[in-house]
């Protein structure tokens, strides 16, 4: 049967890096130790792309995330944002992108407004700039009126509006958005993306890592990535319809073939890549 | 019902040993840290003072003073580093740390004692370190003592003159427990329970609290547990350890350091575990109390820490201290140990003497689990 | 590195200690409540020891003997047994540390002429009022025959030496003056190193080390940042510390306020380097707290400050000259109690200004390394 392979990917890829992409990884390589986190991957994104990045815990995620943003270096490779080189440029770089982690990166033990002044801060906003920033990240994330409460004493979904806030407060052009729903209720979540949305609308590009599969099919374009290595990546319709070329229809119980969704190719390639580990 | 919560608390304590041993960092920390520590220090520390660093000027430069200054030399108590130019170096050297007593032998010492006359000698001690102070003055006034009667004695002879002596008191000092006073054998049993007391208070400071981060305290509240059973089991598998510790630190002592064990081993056996449960359990009052982890890591390294080294009798004499200090001190399960520690090793203490210090432990234990239960059973109700 | 950003982190750092009022309290209430408490033990002298006389004379001189140990103000006189045999048990017990027999026979012998031995019986379990205590007891009855001999108006003329024995500096042999110096300087490292330690890790902890560095905020930044509240609270802190010494205490001060200042600095660098340094290897907030105490435990015993390092083996020795706190006390003791000037003091201050180098410019260096992996 044949099977799908990182061969099957974009044609239109070129062999070196892509200065005019908001991201543009080559041959991306981190080991620690005797342990190959991420494999030799390679990829793009575009400007103005939602790009969703999956895959389970431990298999690279969190690490590409960190070489693409400049907290860790790679040991072979090339990561080009937005046309500069981060390893050998992440002043440049740094200005221009904006993240929000797993963790919220709010100061538990500060105020709202003390972590937005904070993060103008450290991107040197003017005053009048911040000024209108602020007021502009409380509309949005809803806590007006509520700047001079504790973070710590936030819900969650207000407090990732915040993050999303102070992430953005600087204006960047591409934000990197790692695990950003995790622990929300579905309607935040929905409110969450629709600001996203917004963002993507502004041209804005955004890298998402998710676990949640539907979140997966609301991006522009994804990658999906295991032990390492990519082992898909195409638009979520590219992807259900290249698996539905190669592999057939999924047998579910006897019943009618049905178009599969992302979580059921993304499961089928993993029970693929473990059987081919094995063998 | 005993038996429901003798399962219970085993259930618990199985899973703290578990998280122990899955750590091995940890078990580092407490089985192995401290008898490394306690080797390397029970051979550096004393209170026996000697080979105090002197220094000699001689502006006699006579066969007389050389003699005099030769005894300097050969005593255990000075130990002579050279000679200096004259009198104003001797602050110099002293605030230089280069010597802690000087010996000045003044002109025309040689001529006093050869025209049978007393000669002077000056002898300087920096008071900068009392104690060595004090035996340095006392040294020196012996040896001089010593010297003066030899040098008339001497003398009396080659005149045939009997010298008349006056009825005096000759002092003789016998020290009982520890005859040849090393203080080594008063220091090791002090500084074993100094070590343990440290690596234990510190220990359940931070499991509580972990737990609270974590999370995993609500599925315990769930469960038929009671706070006290918790506290117990929580403090078990610590105890093991610590006392385990102990054992090895004790056979450590004796061994390399030939620390006499005089009294019953069995009384020190379980005298060590209910302080090593009673320190263990500071820990845990100290985990609940805290809000955070920084605090309760703060706090204990603060409470038991200095006390441990100060408060609890090891190194410091607490006869003299104010007496809201001795009652503070006797906040501290060390202060207790410490007293059947070295009763034990060196005086051949046991039960008939050393009960209160005992029965003080045994109490703080029962204190110390009811204390945490109701610090934890609140905090968690909020 | 960028003065606004740092500032901005400096900013940060006291926003968050305010926010942990416990915190506050501790770094500043502690190391007073600590002096004071701590100073009183270290600070006592050996005196008032319990004291028992068995006195088989019943004679005048032999009063005369207990009554001058009684006035000494080393010896406090709490029972007089009728025989030696009761000493056993009271020594046993604790009940008395030192005990004065004084024979059967004392005043015959004496206006006789002979020498009459004076029994002095010291808890030897407790070896420095062992050693001090019977130290006094042969000063006192050396004083007391002193004392014989002019009433009996007996004088020897022959040669002899005439010792004149002087205490240079600290002359009242308080050890409070001695000690609490040194007190000072332990209770810095204490705190310093195991509050920088926390703040550090307590951050990666929590992943706002890691969201920091995303942004323009450079390594150097963030150490800076980090570091210069810490230095700043740890100077307050020495402030108040050595004040209270100065004036709770009453331990005199000799030397030059620049030069303290200058040493106290030095060291607290050190101490500031020496937390940062273990947060670097440490995972945890708890496995910062073991690495604090595993190297504070050496840092107290081995730092001369309990014990004299001159009474340490040979072997031993190389290794107190590792040990920062070691400067920090002989320095401390230099000027407080000496007097001791720059030129005197050169050893120890180098030393600490090459630790505070050495160790802050290690720690820069693996910090930068570590948060690269």
């Amino acid at each position: 049967m044949p099977e799908l392979t990182s061969a099957s990917l974009p044609a239109s890829r070129t062999l070196a890096p892509n200065p005019t992409a908001a991201i543009s990884v080559r041959g991306l390589t981190k080991r620690f130790g005797s342990f190959t986190a991420v494999d030799a991957i390679d990829f793009d994104v575009a400007r103005g792309e939602i790009f969703g990045f999956l895959g389970p815990n431990g298999s690279g995620k969190t690490t590409t995330i960190r070489m693409l943003t400049g907290a860790i270096a790679p040991q072979a490779g090339s990561v080009l944002i937005l046309g500069d080189d981060v390893v050998s440029q992440p002043e440049l770089v740094k200005r221009r992108i904006g993240y929000m982690s797993q963790k919220f990166s709010l100061f538990e033990d500060m105020t709202v407004d003390e972590n937005l002044r904070f993060y103008a801060g450290v991107y040197d906003l003017p005053a009048e700039k911040f000024a209108a920033q602020r007021a502009y990240v409380l509309r949005m994330a809803d806590l007006v009126g509520r700047e001079n409460e504790l973070t710590a004493n936030l819900s969650v979904g207000w407090k990732q509006r915040l993050a999303l806030g102070t992430a953005t407060i600087h204006e960047p052009e591409l934000l990197f958005l790692d695990e950003p729903t995790s622990g929300v209720d579905p309607v935040a979540r929905r409110h969450f993306w629709d600001l996203l949305y917004e963002l993507a609308g502004r041209g804005v590009t955004l890298f998402v890592t998710t676990h949640y599969m539907e979140e997966a099919a609301q991006c522009g374009r994804l990658a999906f990535m295991y032990a390492g290595r990519l082992i898909a990546e195409g638009s979520p319709r590219e992807i259900r319809e290249r698996y539905l070329r190669e592999c057939g229809p999924l047998d579910t119980a006897g019943s009618a073939a049905k178009t599969p969704s992302i979580e059921d190719v993304f499961v089928h390639l993993v029970s693929r890549e473990r059987e081919e580990a094995s063998r | 019902m005993i038996a429901a919560a003798l399962s219970r608390i085993g259930a618990i304590a199985r899973k703290e040993f578990i998280h122990i041993g899955r750590d091995p960092r940890m078990l580092i920390a407490v089985l192995v840290v401290p008898v490394m520590q306690l080797l390397l220090f029970s051979y550096a520390i004393s209170f026996d003072v000697k080979n105090v660093p002197t220094v000699v000027l001689d502006q006699d430069m006579t066969s007389a003073s050389r003699a005099y200054l030769q005894t300097y030399r050969s005593t255990d108590f000075f130990n002579v580093k050279g000679s200096i130019d004259g009198l104003a170096s001797i602050d110099d050297v002293f605030r230089r740390n280069l010597a802690q007593i000087a010996v000045v032998v003044p002109a025309g010492f040689g001529r006093s004692l050869a025209r049978s006359e007393k000669a002077q000698v000056a002898v300087i001690v920096d008071g900068t370190e009392p104690n060595a102070a004090q035996l340095g003055q006392a040294y020196a006034i012996a040896l001089n003592q010593v010297y003066g009667n030899r040098v008339l004695a001497e003398w009396g002879d080659r005149q045939g003159i009997d010298i008349a002596q006056a009825g005096r008191l000759e002092p003789r000092v016998r020290t009982w427990y520890n005859p040849e006073r090393r203080s080594a054998d008063f220091l090791i049993p002090g500084l074993m329970v100094v070590i343990i007391m440290i690596v234990t208070v510190q220990q359940t400071a931070v499991t509580l609290v972990r737990e609270r981060d974590l999370g995993t305290q609500e599925q315990m509240m769930v469960s038929p547990l009671r706070l006290p059973e918790l506290m117990i089991a929580k403090l078990l598998p610590w105890t093991f350890l610590a006392f385990v510790d102990m054992v090895v630190i004790a056979i450590v002592g004796i061994g390399f350091f030939g620390i006499p064990l005089r009294g019953s081993v069995v009384f020190l056996a379980v005298a060590a575990a209910l302080f090593v449960f009673a320190a263990l359990g500071m820990g845990l009052i100290i985990s609940a109390l805290a809000p955070s982890m920084e605090s309760a890591n703060i706090i204990a390294l603060l409470i038991a820490f200095l006390p441990a080294f100060i408060l609890s009798g090891f190194a410091f004499p607490l006869e003299s201290i104010p007496p809201f200090l001795q009652g503070v001190s006797y906040l501290f399960p060390a202060r207790y140990m410490i007293i059947i520690s070295r009763g034990v090793f060196l005086k051949g203490a046991g039960f008939a003497e050393l009960w209160p210090q005992l029965a003080l432990l045994g109490g703080y234990s029962v204190l110390v689990v009811v204390i945490a239960s109701v610090l934890y059973g609140r905090r968690a109700a909020r | 590195m960028n003065a606004k950003r740092i500032r901005l982190l400096i900013w940060k750092e006291f926003l968050q200690l305010r926010r942990d009022p416990l915190l506050l309290r501790l770094l500043f209430l502690m190391p007073v409540l600590q002096l004071v408490m701590m100073g009183y033990v270290v600070g006592a002298d050996v005196k008032n020891l319990s004291t028992a006389v068995v006195d088989l004379d019943h004679s005048v001189v032999s009063r005369r003997l207990a009554a001058s140990f009684a006035s000494s103000g080393y010896f406090v006189i709490t029972a007089r047994p009728a025989e030696e045999s009761a000493l056993r048990p009271l020594l046993d017990r604790g009940d008395v540390k030192v005990a004065l027999v004084i024979p059967e026979g004392t005043s015959r012998r004496l206006s006789a002429g002979g020498s009459v031995p004076v029994g002095i019986v010291v808890d030897g379990s407790d070896s420095r009022i062992a050693s001090v205590g019977g130290g006094y007891a042969s000063q006192l009855i050396a004083a007391f025959n002193a004392k014989l001999i002019a009433e009996q108006g007996l004088t020897v003329s022959g040669p002899g030496i005439d010792a004149r024995v002087r205490v240079e500096f600290n002359p009242s042999l308080r050890a409070v003056n001695s000690m609490i110096p040194g007190l000072i300087a332990t209770i810095l490292v204490l705190s310093m190193s195991v509050i920088m330690s926390q703040a550090v890790v307590r951050e990666r902890e929590r992943g706002t080390l890691e969201q920091m560095f995303v942004t323009p905020i450079s390594r150097g930044d963030y150490l800076v940042g980090k570091l210069t509240p810490y230095v700043l609270i740890g100077i307050v802190q020495m402030s108040i510390v050595a004040f209270i010494g100065r004036v709770w205490f009453q331990v005199p001060f000799n030397g030059q306020l620049w030069v303290v200042v200058l040493g106290l600095f030095l060291f607290m660098l050190t101490t500031v380097a020496l937390g940062l340094l273990i947060s670097l290897v440490s995972h945890t907030r708890q496995q910062a707290q073991q690495t604090v105490m595993f190297i504070m435990i050496p840092f107290m015993v081995l730092s001369g400050f309990i014990f004299p390092v001159a009474s340490m083996p040979p072997a031993i020795v190389p290794i107190t000259y590792l040990i920062p706190l070691r400067y920090a006390v002989d320095f401390l003791r230099g000027t407080f109690v000496k007097g001791a000037g720059v030129r005197e003091l050169a050893v120890p201050l180098l030393a600490m200004a090459g630790f505070a180098a050495a160790l802050l410019g290690f720690a820069v260096a693996s910090f930068h390394k570590r948060l690269s992996d």
